[in-house]
């Protein structure tokens, strides 16, 4: 079974290697936003799957980063990998600050809360439009000047891969049980020794810090940034995601962010029916497959292997 | 100055009766079902869309077409919580809240777009309520306006009234109080639960009919009052039908205000939508039960 899990692993990574060199330029561009929102949805799992902490507010922190970044390099003639760096940075910051005056508040209130504070940070891009260029937008300096989108693309792999390494470390780690633990119930949480306040803090601090440097990645890569990236919109697009994946594993969020972005571009022709499928996908996954659609196809996988082929642990965990 | 301060202030009152009904039907479902329904301005926008339909294709007069649009919206909101709430009233359910806010949120992705497919991204404008407009002096007011506003005074009145002085409101509080309580003495809390549902989606849809000859209908007009009517139910206090009324109006009446008091005029127009989450995040975060908050606020 490890081997195969392995062998796997190997596969994947042989693809995802060679992804650049299979495909054409125009879905090697959706693969490098199929990575964007990957990176983005797996924050958004740590945050919500893992800790609980409700946020409608995830794609604020992707376009603070994103908007921080572009203008870091155009007021101070950043290097541009800096200007990423320090608007990651600056949505870590904020999002430590927007998770430490919602300690009080949790559930439906903190989704309302963030909901807000992402509304109001979009009506800010769209009014102040001397310094953000507004509705028609913001021009950002690129990162590689190279014909060709495959530098791009590896950049936005390691930038997936280091952010899922270190989330899942994280939610492996003892702090994870304390994200679940927080979760489930904070007061009994904190009677049982938890830091609450600080892990609430630090779960807001990261996922944001993530969701920052995914939106500095995507200025430079689409050159343009608009206040639309901070919608409400984008928000559902990026819940449906992670739910229809899984919102409760960091893998099944990606792959459901990777899988959604696929179908996005291969229902171009459906135009806006698309939205309504993904809100008709999300609907059912909630009603009949809380745990998000890979689950439940894994489910179906197992069941269907002869008992023989699974270790005892995996045969104690089916039953 | 005061002059067009006072006209502000009229105007911002008409809104803020709006918002009102608006939240309060927001207020009903929380009290009962125990959620925050994420959908509500979807229902709203829905409302004024069947009231448009309702004149145009079947030829109902403006003012009846309300209360077809509200029994349209009573009956989607009922289809909605029929198909995919009762889960929240199942004891086997994990995380209920969680639940309601995702799915909520996925009925107004869903009905947004569908709405854009159905009924198009371009406004549309429902024919006049009452043509012409009031004048007094340099007063002007256009009936529509006036009419709304009266309108949703007399909803909000029928409202109380029937939550406080029918046995079907009683019963309903009584399900906001305590469920199992409520099921002991006989009242069928299922219906409870599709009932407030369905009448807070009623009372939306009313909204979004009334509405819809003063400000044209998009398929995204939702997406405002939806964070406006959570700033009035956070003031208000979650759950309390004459809190949010009273809220309703003061946040329509300090926007208007707001609005008219913003140094740069298009910047403030700008920034008025960006006024009532103000208050609503300040709110949470000084007072997050409210002006006149109850307790009860979890699904047992």
């Amino acid at each position: 079974m490890r081997a195969l899990r392995l062998a796997c692993l190997a596969g994947l990574a042989a693809i995802a290697l060679a992804f650049p060199h299979l495909v054409n330029a125009y879905w090697l561009t959706v693969g490098i936003l199929a990575m964007f929102y990957a990176i983005i949805a797996a924050s958004w799992t740590l945050l919500v799957g893992y800790a609980g902490q409700f946020s409608f507010g995830h794609m604020a922190f992707v376009s603070l980063g994103a908007y921080a970044a572009a203008l870091l390099v155009q007021w101070l003639a950043l290097p541009v990998p800096i200007g990423m760096l320090v608007g990651a940075l600056l949505a870590m910051v904020v999002g430590a600050g927007v998770g430490f005056v919602c300690l009080r508040i949790r559930g439906p209130y903190l989704a309302i809360f963030t909901m807000a504070f992402s509304e109001v940070l979009r009506i800010v891009f769209l009014t102040e439009n001397e310094i953000t260029g507004g509705a028609s937008g913001l021009n950002v300096a690129p990162l590689f000047t190279s014909r060709s989108n495959a530098p791009y693309y590896y950049v936005a792999l390691g930038l997936l891969v280091v952010s899922l390494a270190v989330m899942a470390a994280m939610v492996h780690s003892r702090w994870g049980l304390f994200f679940r633990a927080i979760r489930e119930n904070e007061q009994a949480a904190a009677a049982a020794g938890v830091k609450v306040v600080r892990f609430r803090i630090l779960v807001f601090a990261v996922a944001s810090g993530f969701a920052g440097l995914a939106g500095a990645f995507y200025g430079p890569f689409i050159g343009i940034l608009t206040p639309d990236i901070g919608s409400v919109d984008q928000m559902g697009l990026v819940v449906a995601m992670a739910v229809i994946g899984g919102s409760e594993s960091l893998v099944a969020a990606v792959i459901g962010a990777l899988s959604v972005e696929a179908l996005v571009e291969a229902l171009r022709a459906y135009g806006q029916w698309r939205l309504v499928l993904f809100g008709l996908l999300l609907l059912l996954t909630m009603r009949f497959a809380r745990n998000g659609l890979l689950a439940l196809a894994w489910e179906q996988v197992r069941r269907l292997t002869p008992a023989s082929w699974r270790t005892p642990h995996a045969r104690e965990a089916a039953e | 100055m005061a002059e067009y301060l006072l006209i502000q202030s009229l105007n911002g009152l008409v809104i803020g009766v709006i918002y009102a009904v608006i939240a309060a039907g927001l207020t009903i479902i929380f009290s009962i079902l125990k959620i925050v329904n994420f959908a509500h301005g979807e229902i709203y926008m829905m409302g004024g869309y069947f009231g448009y339909f309702v004149i145009s294709m079947l030829g109902i007069p403006p003012i009846p077409a309300i209360f077809v649009a509200m029994a349209l919206a009573f009956l989607l909101s009922v289809a909605l919580e029929r198909a995919l709430l009762t889960p929240l009233y199942s004891p086997t359910t994990e995380r209920k809240s969680d639940y309601g806010i995702l799915v909520t949120f996925g009925i107004s992705i869903f009905l947004r777009n569908i709405a854009i497919i159905l009924f198009g991204p371009f406004p549309l404008r429902p024919p006049s309520f009452f043509s012409g407009a009031l004048v007094v002096g340099d007063f002007v007011m256009t009936w529509d306006r006036v009419f709304a506003a009266g309108a949703g005074v007399a909803l909000l009145g029928l409202l109380v009234l029937f939550l406080g002085r029918t046995s079907w409101g009683q019963a309903l509080n009584a399900v906001s109080q305590s469920r199992e309580s409520a099921a002991i003495v006989g009242i069928n809390d299922r219906l409870a639960y599709t009932m407030a549902f369905g009448l807070g989606g009623a009372f939306a849809g009313a909204a979004g009919a009334l509405v819809g000859p003063i400000y044209a209908l998009t398929p995204s007009m939702g997406l405002q009052p939806d964070t406006q009517a959570f700033a009035i139910v956070v003031l208000g206090g979650m759950g309390s039908v004459g809190g949010s009324i009273i809220a309703g109006i003061l946040i329509g009446v300090s926007e208007s205000l707001f609005i008219a008091l913003f140094p740069d005029p298009s910047r403030g127009l700008s920034y008025a939508q960006a006024f009532s989450l103000l208050v609503l995040m300040v709110v949470l975060l000084v007072r997050p039960t409210g002006l006149f908050g109850r307790t009860h606020t979890a699904m047992e």
